[in-house]
């Protein structure tokens, strides 16, 4: 046990440090640019405007509200303290709703509809990987190109796709939102079965992305164990072969669960922009609008938040793997 | 190197996506001298024209014509004109009027407008039907009357001085004119736009800024992750430990946000192709800069490495010449990754609306984007977004092909 | 005459390359063992010696292939059987296998009882967990190995340990002949000590019956093994008792490789260190005649077309050379006196490394 807390402190203290460097990068970034934004929201405020004096107050008043007049030292304290209260300021595009509450009505959606979609993608590809790897000849001459085309269809490409064929030719599934627009949100079961009904496409384009690019990898890595020398050591001793692709199947798994805490951030970033081809009210539609409105609080909150939640799965895949792993243990007590 | 090249050329997965890689570059190279011209310019009027080959209306008349008596001309005639509804509403009024309806086939033109000749009346006032149906019948009626009956077609044109109409020519249903000899035909293999740009021209010029901006994006990334790599593998110490962290750092916080709060924060004047691909680049060096330093790593003590350190070579020479020749097959693997994902980045960002700006040239995402924003997915004009979506596919594709077949060629263990 | 536990008659097995190219590995080998014996193969890397060694277990998944000959096991003929059969009534209980790799032979993520259990419920379906689990212990006892060990993955065992945990699983159904590919080549010299002494500690006690040990490390086999053969390019060239093959070499490559290693013990020899010349045959067009002529530095030109069949030519000694042995026998003392003329010379091929055979 001695090992694995050593691990797992090692981990918390590195999920910290990420965290701390995600915050003051999204803090710094935008400040670091040639473009003032506090210019650039004013200018977009302001425009059609001709009085001088009334374009300079809308510039005081936003100076102030990011702080911009202060030293950046200071400006960051403050973006710290509000960050710890919950407080990400307030929306232009949506003045005076909080950004905070923007966030929140949207972050479930995306939880709700990537985690699932991610994990499920995970699963059916590795499951295909490794069956190519085990069965070959056909199978993997079929398999391998189809994973191979599909990993390379960009995530709103699958998206349009079966949006246009599902919703738009066939109308078997609504077109866009996450639930049909003359319902409010409650707990009924029509509203319920809407969601759901709303919830495929999206769900399914992401689900079919990822399975291509895990197929691929667990192929790759179910080969390399399947020539193992333990592998045909236990055949020699007369172990079953189905236990034996239970090894096989177990080991070269372990790599695919580092390769997602790795891969997460390019993939929720393929996903998130699957959102808004469905207009899923999540924070990918949430930046899209965002970033189409030129609201800049709410892409700051909106990026912090996405950083926060990759931070976090990538953390715990890492505790995960700890537990699998068994040489995770062995290694925390060589050092 | 030429057994190396042999071999790579002997994997059939590198084959095939190097040959659709280069059948895209030459497209991009030969199509603009077939078909030269800005691909921005704004040809067509309206949105979203079909694919196909436009005659021009005008020119037509003034082409000398043929005389042709095709005996289903005027079939085809009223089959085009009959709508599925049409059809479907023909049947409906034959049940709503008590004709008997059994054995009909909708599709069979003549037998729907036999029943149709020898049934309709006007007067008849079918049980149910609202009055604005009943008028839908008439208007239908008299299309079809119009088709079989009116002859000939009369152009003419207001006369100058008097006003009075002047006949300039006469269009019959047996006229025919020869495509060839038309003075003005536009092929537009793939339709045009929202803007009603050319789309195949404007998709050609897309796929060139985008596979430069995945080259731009990529040399960038490669160039960093390969320096970095090097030093952290091969010097070691307290330049690998900071080099190591910074790399996990950026490992785990996703480029994506980063690149979108950079691409952002420059601002949508200042964002042309090339800054694009820089911070593309400038933020997916890191696996390339992980996979390098542990390459190194396991190179770093092979005994030509270490002949080459006793023998007093200098640092530089040593990575130029007993380091870098042994990990360029990975660097070259890499680098085509790396492309690969910068033209999906350069994708995702434009459809966020951060892409390049979009006044010089057209991208990938750009074409996408625009395809979204003008709804070509919901009112069905697939070919402004479906070849943008098969284009990216396929170059990415060609790139992952020929990366795992250079994979199976430098890393035997997973040949099979 | 005691009992025969291995005989092989004739075995011929092949890979087929990711080119669609038959290799003939293992080419009509035949080989004798009795019970109580050991036998040691040598050769250079890639002359088909861990071929064999796979090959002899009777269980062929791809690219290796079974072609033709009997492998007969304490009078069972295991060639031919199917394969399940042979997995369940043969592997493990008659011929059991020690890998060459065996830092690699454990699955990392699986702890040393529950391979063991994987391994005797592969043979005896029926039989309880807790029975194996003591099974082992007592197992484990008897060859001293440490019993924490049972309760561990194979990454928290260091590289002996390892070694000789992988020796007691693949003994734990007292297999009849053991087949030791190259158990100790990559271990420190205490720890391949202890491997060995393990391996004679098990024929003695008998645990097992009869070995088959491979190596390119002949001081190794002249302390381990009674009888030596040495194989070349899939075939075998000679064969005779650890004493003879080491100082009475018949066939010109066995005398080449004996000369190119360095006797430890039994007045060592006055030995010049050489190395064979050239490289060994590419077995996808094997030559027609002899297949050392090319490298042999006595080769006839008759010696290049001329099959060669193995030769018996004294008690139990065997050979397959175009050249009569009295004749060999005189070419070698003649060389020796002339190499004992000048002694003191460096060796002409360039470094040899001294324990790591040609």
């Amino acid at each position: 046990m001695k090992g694995y807390r050593k691990y797992f402190g090692k981990k918390i203290v590195w999920f910290l440090i990420t965290l701390v460097v995600a915050v003051i990068l999204n803090f710094i970034l935008p400040r670091l640019m040639p473009a003032d934004p506090v210019s650039a929201i004013t200018g977009k405020m302001a425009q059609g405007m001709t009085d001088a004096s009334a374009v300079q107050e809308i510039y005081k008043r936003y100076e102030e509200e990011f702080g911009t007049n202060k030293p950046l030292i200071e400006q960051f304290l403050i973006f710290v303290k509000n960050l710890f209260r919950g407080d990400l300021g307030t929306s232009f595009s949506q003045y005076p709703r909080k950004v905070s509450n923007i966030i929140s009505s949207a972050i479930g959606w995306t939880v709700a509809l990537q985690l699932p979609a991610i994990i499920v993608g995970w699963l059916i590809g590795n499951l295909l990987g490794a069956l190519a790897a085990y069965i070959r000849k056909g199978f993997d001459k079929v398999l391998l190109p189809i994973s191979l085309f599909l990993s390379n269809v960009p995530a709103f490409g699958m998206a349009v796709v079966l949006l246009v064929l599902f919703a738009v030719n066939w109308k078997i599934a609504p077109i866009s939102g996450g639930y049909a627009f003359d319902m409010i949100p409650n707990f009924s079961w029509r509203f319920i079965q809407s969601v759901i009904s709303h919830y495929q496409l999206p769900f399914w384009s992401i689900v079919l992305v990822s399975i291509g690019g895990q197929a691929v990898g667990m192929r790759s890595m179910s080969i390399y164990e399947l020539n193992a020398d333990y592998v045909k050591y236990a055949r020699f001793l007369g172990v079953k072969d189905r236990k034996i692709v239970g090894y096989v199947f177990r080991n070269a798994m372990l790599p695919q669960v580092t390769g997602l805490a790795m891969s997460i951030g390019t993939m929720i970033g393929g996903a998130l922009v699957a959102e808004i081809i469905f207009s899923y009210p999540g924070l990918g539609s949430t930046m899209y609008s965002a970033v189409t409105a030129a609201d800049y609080p709410l892409i700051s909150a909106t990026t912090l938040i996405i950083t926060f939640m990759v931070l976090v799965v990538s953390f715990l895949l890492d505790i995960i793997y700890g537990f699998i792993d068994p040489r995770v243990k062995a290694a925390q007590f060589d050092s | 190197m030429k057994n190396t090249l042999r071999q790579v050329f002997h994997s059939s997965k590198f084959v095939v996506g190097f040959v659709i890689f280069v059948a895209i570059l030459v497209t991009m190279f030969v199509y603009p001298l077939i078909n030269p011209g800005n691909p921005l310019e704004m040809i067509g009027v309206g949105t979203f024209a079909r694919p196909g080959t436009y005659v021009s209306l005008y020119d037509a008349t003034k082409t000398p014509t043929e005389t042709f008596r095709l005996a289903d001309a005027d079939d085809k005639r009223l089959a085009s004109q009959l709508s599925a509804e049409d059809r479907v509403a023909m049947v409906e009024w034959f049940t709503a009027a008590g004709i008997d309806v059994e054995g009909l086939d909708i599709s069979d033109t003549d037998a729907l407008l036999d029943m149709w000749r020898a049934n309709y009346d006007a007067s008849v006032k079918p049980k149910g039907m609202t009055n604005a149906k009943r008028n839908y019948y008439k208007r239908l009626n008299s299309a079809i009357e119009q088709v079989s009956a009116a002859d000939t077609l009369i152009i003419t044109d207001k006369d100058a001085e008097t006003g009075e109409l002047v006949e300039q020519g006469r269009v019959t249903k047996t006229d025919y004119v020869n495509v060839g000899q038309v003075t003005n035909v536009k092929t537009l293999p793939l339709g045009t736009d929202n803007f009603g740009r050319d789309v195949l021209k404007e998709l050609v010029s897309a796929a060139g800024t985008s596979i430069v901006i995945g080259l731009l994006a990529g040399l960038v990334a490669t160039l960093i992750g390969l320096t970095l790599g090097l030093l952290s593998g091969y010097v070691g110490g307290f330049v690998d430990d900071i080099i190591v962290f910074i790399t996990n750092l950026f490992t785990v916080i996703p480029g994506f946000v980063l690149l979108i709060l950079i691409s952002y924060s420059i601002g949508q004047e200042q964002r042309g192709a090339a800054v694009v691909a820089l911070v593309i680049g400038l933020t997916s060096w890191t696996w390339t800069c992980r996979s390098v330093r542990s390459q190194v790593i396991s190179l770093r003590n092979r005994d030509h490495v270490n002949l080459s350190k006793l023998s007093g070579h200098s640092l530089v020479r040593i990575i130029l010449t007993d380091i870098l020749p042994y990990i360029a097959s990975y660097v070259v693997m890499a680098f085509i990754l790396q492309v690969s994902s910068g033209i999906l980045a350069e994708a995702q960002l434009s459809l966020l609306g951060l892409g390049p700006k979009t006044t010089e040239v057209p991208t990938l995402g750009l074409m996408m984007n625009w395809a979204m924003l003008y709804s070509a997915h919901t009112n069905g004009s697939w070919w402004a977004y479906f070849p943008v979506i098969l284009t990216i596919t396929l170059i990415s594709f060609s790139l992952n092909l020929m990366n795992t077949g250079l994979d199976q060629v430098f890393n035997p263990t997973l040949r099979d | 005459m005691s009992k025969t536990m291995l005989e092989v008659k004739g075995l011929t097995t092949k890979y087929v390359t990711r080119f669609h190219e038959d290799v003939y590995a293992v080419d009509h080998v035949s080989l004798k063992i009795e019970q109580g014996k050991s036998l040691g193969i040598a050769g250079e890397s890639g002359c088909g010696k861990s071929t064999l060694a796979l090959s002899l277990m009777g269980y062929y998944f791809p690219p290796l292939h079974y072609m033709s000959g009997d492998i007969i096991v304490d009078g069972k003929n295991i060639s031919g059987m199917d394969p399940d059969d042979v997995r369940k009534n043969v592997l493990g209980t008659e011929i059991a296998y020690i890998p060459q790799a065996a830092m690699n032979a454990l699955n990392p993520t699986r702890k040393i009882h529950k391979f063991i259990e994987d391994v005797i419920l592969a043979h005896d379906p029926k039989a309880n967990k807790k029975d194996i689990y003591e099974m082992a212990k007592g197992r484990f006892a008897e060859l001293g190995l440490p019993l924490e060990a049972l309760d561990k993955h194979a990454v928290e065992l260091s590289g002996g340990m390892k070694q000789r945990v992988v020796i007691a699983i693949s003994t734990i159904l007292k297999p009849k002949v053991l087949i030791a590919d190259e158990p100790s080549s990559a271990l420190d010299v205490t720890s391949q000590k202890m491997v060995i002494k393990m391996l004679r500690d098990m024929m003695d006690r008998g645990f097992i019956q009869a070995m088959i040990f491979i190596t390119h490390e002949l001081p190794l086999l002249y302390n381990v093994t009674d009888d030596i053969m040495v194989m070349y390019a899939g075939q075998i060239v000679e064969r005779g008792s650890a004493k003879q093959m080491v100082f009475d070499p018949v066939h010109p490559y066995s005398r080449g490789l004996m000369n190119s290693i360095l006797v430890p013990e039994e007045g060592t020899r006055d030995v010049k260190l050489t190395a064979i010349p050239g490289t060994p045959p590419n077995l996808k067009r094997p030559p027609a005649g002899c297949r050392f002529a090319e490298r042999c530095r006595y080769a006839q030109p008759a010696c290049r077309y001329n099959q060669m069949p193995i030769i018996d030519f004294e008690d139990g000694r065997t050979y397959r050379c175009g050249i009569s042995v009295p004749e060999l026998r005189e070419i070698y003392r003649k060389e020796d006196e002339a190499n004992a003329a000048q002694p003191t010379e460096a060796p002409t091929d360039g470094p040899v490394r001294l324990t790591k055979g040609v």
